[in-house]
């Protein structure tokens, strides 16, 4: 009986690495900027699809995924940003919201249209079918993506902490005006986190496609996923949003297995709902 | 100028009321009170929204919220369900303290996410839930047992019954905008830390913004559920519907008294209208639009129509050679 | 007294910004606060206001204790503050601005009005009573925060650096306005980097340096002390340079 305790909490964590993943650019882009991106789970339904494009469409192999979305959302996230972002960041709150309110409606819908509703996988390859390690069974696809996932958060986090990029990113995040003092260019650190983050989330996504089905409309729950995340593990803080994510996967995990499927949500959401009452500077960040 | 002002106001009065008799046919008729329906939510939202800048992403939990419990006085007792719409404005109350009180002490976007999150943790509980009709949903009374069932055949009443509610929600709005309070919502939207300096206080004027807006809202979703007579919980409880009051609210103008019945007078027919123009997959370019709309509006135009208009008129009013200069 | 800071210290982590500062202002005084930047009159500032709460210490205000009252508490008791970087209500107008704090003692709109009416009046922004606060400059908004503010009917003013950013003649204005309004029986403590500005309004200047007080006497005394002319690098105070 444990060792299937064991294998749901492995499996937990597995998938939470990935929520790590995406959540990790979304911390960034909150710490810097303040501003709270709506369409930052469909951005992972765009890694999602790319990967479906590349596999089944256009027959490349699954080395092309990663970095295809990768680029892919790179691009994305520096226009929007430009585009759409930093005019409004300077107007009022409701602008804001709605802005990438409105982007996450556009990116979802537009989907929905190429894709129609209906879930698609991608094709079993070679990089399918199940470890055995003593006697916890590991599900391939799921054991590459969280590790990958794992990999990239810390990545990130390394970027940002021992590349002169990346403190020039905590700079602007710090203290815009100094930052400015010293010679780095806002606009350009912001853009920059804007196209990370994006990049960050198509990858998670491309990773989520091999162990999830993909449909139009998952970016809403991936999007609360990210919020409760990085409300979790503080804003800001990718370390902590590496621990968030990793714990959220696991109560993901375990609520499915010992409630049922539908508890996946809304223990994650409850979670939430509780720490806004309780403690909503999360686990990690100052009050 | 006030005058004529006023004399348009009296002829677009006239015109709103005077419809049903002009457009006397079922389509019409039917869009007519979807229209009124959308404005009431629309309207319901803005106070919150508009007036005070909090942004409720998940206002649909309120409205699913005064849809189902009606139905469900019938279900159970086989009362008429508008016994019911009190008590679903009791419950959308209570939710809304349960998420107002501890956003609010907080800084930052806590309250916006907060509403969705628990609109969606609602809407799964109810499609869980086979009490409540689970997936399924919930229907109404077939016919009219009496005439308090309100269940009507043709949409004319519906479209007087609807006129009145909004005309209350929006006296109690115009009512709101003279008032102190709405002096203090539009000075915690224009600047929070400003406004406490001057003694504002402002975690609990915006929770009294938030149950007036919740509990119009509740409402409004009984209205819907008294019409259309059947309920399910992504037709209530969807984000879709959230989404909806705040795109009406926004292009007609947020923070303005008719914005949202302008919004609504030109989103309504046009979602009809893009809903039938393109089958079975209108409902995506549908939300394609919006959310095409929503983000023009946002980058271009935060005021909405409302705005537009107030500066063009404001150009009009100078001599030519001021509006030049001005333009 | 009408207000007492008795060793009011302020920790941000490990750094501390205040460090027992001591301050008693008696009813219809004129105090300034000036010092270097990052000196802790601003942290002192936001103490006093409410908009921080001091790490140790008291704050009383006409005997009662305001230590850890929110703002909105301090703006009923009758302390009002302005704001370093205006924050007028920009898409409502001068009076609705006004209005807003004219609403705290006059909760009905008419009565709102006409206080609120009165108050721009008195500062000389009647011909702008319609105008949208976003429409106005700086010395405008400003001027428009002080209206705002007075609608408040305060006892005690806290201005944070209120004549920053004027020209020579708008500055002359400001401090015309001042004199008024302390005039009018309203103690005042001024938050100030322009020296010609203290040394003409304050009857009495509080110098920080590092956290702490470091004289505190007549303008003209002050500027003249040792410490005070080392806080600020060896330039000569009498000159009336801007640091």
């Amino acid at each position: 009986m444990t060792l299937t305790l064991v294998q749901v909490i492995v499996s937990g964590l597995l998938v939470g690495a990935v929520y790590a993943l995406f959540s990790s650019g979304l911390t960034l882009i909150w710490g810097m900027m303040n501003v709270i991106n709506f369409g930052h789970g469909d951005f992972v339904m765009v890694g999602m699809y790319t990967a479906f494009v590349v596999m089944v469409w256009l027959h490349g192999g699954v080395g092309w995924v990663g970095p295809a979305a990768a680029v892919l959302l790179f691009g994305l996230g520096v226009t929007v940003y430009y585009g759409l972002i930093r005019p409004v960041m300077r107007g009022p709150m409701l602008a804001q919201i709605l802005s990438t309110f409105g982007l996450a409606l556009f990116i979802r819908y537009t989907a929905f249209w190429i894709f129609s509703a209906k879930f698609v996988t991608l094709p079993e390859g070679a990089l399918g079918g199940t470890l055995d390690v003593g006697g916890i069974y590991l599900d391939v696809p799921q054991l590459i993506a969280g590790l990958v996932a794992i990999v990239l958060t810390l990545g990130m986090y390394l970027l940002l902490t021992h590349t002169r990029v990346g403190s020039q990113l905590l700079a602007v995040s710090e203290d815009r005006n100094a930052a400015m003092l010293m010679g780095i260019r806002p606009d350009r650190m912001q853009a920059l986190a804007w196209g990370l983050a994006s990049a960050a989330a198509g990858i998670a996504g491309a990773l989520m496609a091999a162990i999830y089905p993909i449909s139009p409309t998952i970016g809403e729950t991936l999007a609360l996923t990210a919020f409760v995340v990085v409300t979790f593990g503080g804003f800001g803080s990718v370390p902590g949003a590496l621990v968030a994510g990793l714990m959220i996967g696991v109560v993901q995990a375990l609520s499915a297995y010992w409630f049922g499927p539908i508890y996946r949500d809304v223990a994650v959401y409850t979670i939430f709902v509780l720490m806004l009452w309780v403690r909503p500077q999360g686990l990690l960040g100052t009050a | 100028m006030g005058g004529r002002l006023a004399l348009l106001a009296l002829a677009a009065a006239a015109m709103i009321v005077a419809y049903p008799l002009v457009f006397s046919g079922a389509f019409m008729g039917r869009l007519g009170a979807l229209v009124l329906l959308s404005a009431i939510g629309a309207s319901a939202w803005n106070i919150l929204g508009g007036y005070a800048g909090q942004i409720s992403v998940g206002h649909a939990m309120f409205y699913g919220i005064g849809a189902y419990v009606p139905l469900m006085v019938y279900k159970l007792w086989e009362l008429p369900p508008v016994a019911g719409v009190p008590v679903a404005v009791v419950f959308s109350l209570v939710v809304a303290i349960l998420i107002g009180f501890p956003t609010f002490r907080l800084v930052g976007h806590y309250f916006s996410m907060a509403t969705i999150a628990v609109a969606e943790l609602i809407r799964i509980v109810i499609s869980n839930w086979d009490f409540v009709g689970g997936a399924i949903g919930l229907m109404g009374p077939a016919t009219s047992r009496t005439v308090l069932d309100l269940s009507f055949k043709s949409s004319v009443p519906y479209y007087y019954l609807f006129l009145a509610v909004l005309a209350v929600v929006l006296g109690v709005t115009w009512h709101l905008e003279r008032s102190r309070m709405g002096y203090y919502l539009r000075a915690i939207k224009a600047g929070e830390r400003a406004a406490r300096s001057l003694g504002v206080p402002v975690r609990r004027y915006k929770l009294f913004a938030l149950l007036l807006s919740a509990g119009f809202t509740s409402v409004a979703g009984s209205l819907y559920a008294l019409m259309i007579g059947f309920v399910d919980p992504d037709s209530v409880f969807g984000l879709l519907i959230s989404v909806e009051m705040i795109i009406v609210a926004a292009l007609g103008g947020a923070g303005t008294l008719f914005g949202p019945l302008i919004g609504a007078a030109i989103l309504v027919p046009l979602r009809e209208f893009t809903n039938s123009a393109f089958g079975g997959g209108g409902s995506g370019i549908t939300y394609i639009l919006f959310g095409g709309i929503i983000m023009l509006i946002a980058r271009f135009e935060p005021g909405g129509l409302m705005e537009i208009g107030r500066r063009a008129a404001a150009l009009f009013k100078r001599r030519p050679r001021e509006a030049a200069r001005v333009a | 007294m009408l207000l007492e800071a008795h060793h009011v210290t302020r920790d941000f982590g490990a750094f501390r910004a205040l460090d027992g500062a001591d301050l008693t202002v008696a009813d219809g005084e004129m105090v300034g606060l000036i010092g270097p930047n990052g000196a802790g009159k601003s942290t002192f500032f936001n103490c006093l206001v409410g908009d921080l709460t001091p790490s140790a210490g008291r704050v009383v205000f006409n005997a009662r204790d305001v230590t850890r009252a929110p703002p909105e508490a301090h703006a009923r008791l009758g302390i009002g503050r302005t704001f370093q970087v205006p924050a007028t209500f920009e898409d409502m107008s001068v009076l609705e601005n006004v209005m807003v704090g004219a609403f705290l003692r006059h909760p009905g709109r008419a009565a709102a009005i006409d206080a609120a009416d009165a108050v721009i009046e008195r500062v000389g922004l009647a011909g702008l009573r319609n105008a949208r606060a976003r429409s106005l400059g700086t010395p405008g908004r400003k001027r428009l925060e002080i209206a705002r503010v007075l609608a408040t009917e305060p006892k005690l003013l806290l201005l944070d650096e209120a004549l920053a950013g004027l020209n020579p003649a708008e500055i002359a204005r400001a401090i015309d306005l001042v004199r008024q309004i302390h005039a009018s029986g309203i103690t005042i403590v001024i938050v100030e980097h322009i020296m010609e500005v203290i040394l003409s309004l304050a009857q009495r200047v509080i110098v920080f340096d590092q956290g702490r007080i470091i004289a505190s006497g007549k303008p003209a005394d002050v500027v003249e002390e040792p410490a005070v002319i080392e806080a600020y690098l060896g330039h000569s105070l009498k000159r009336g340079q801007k640091r």
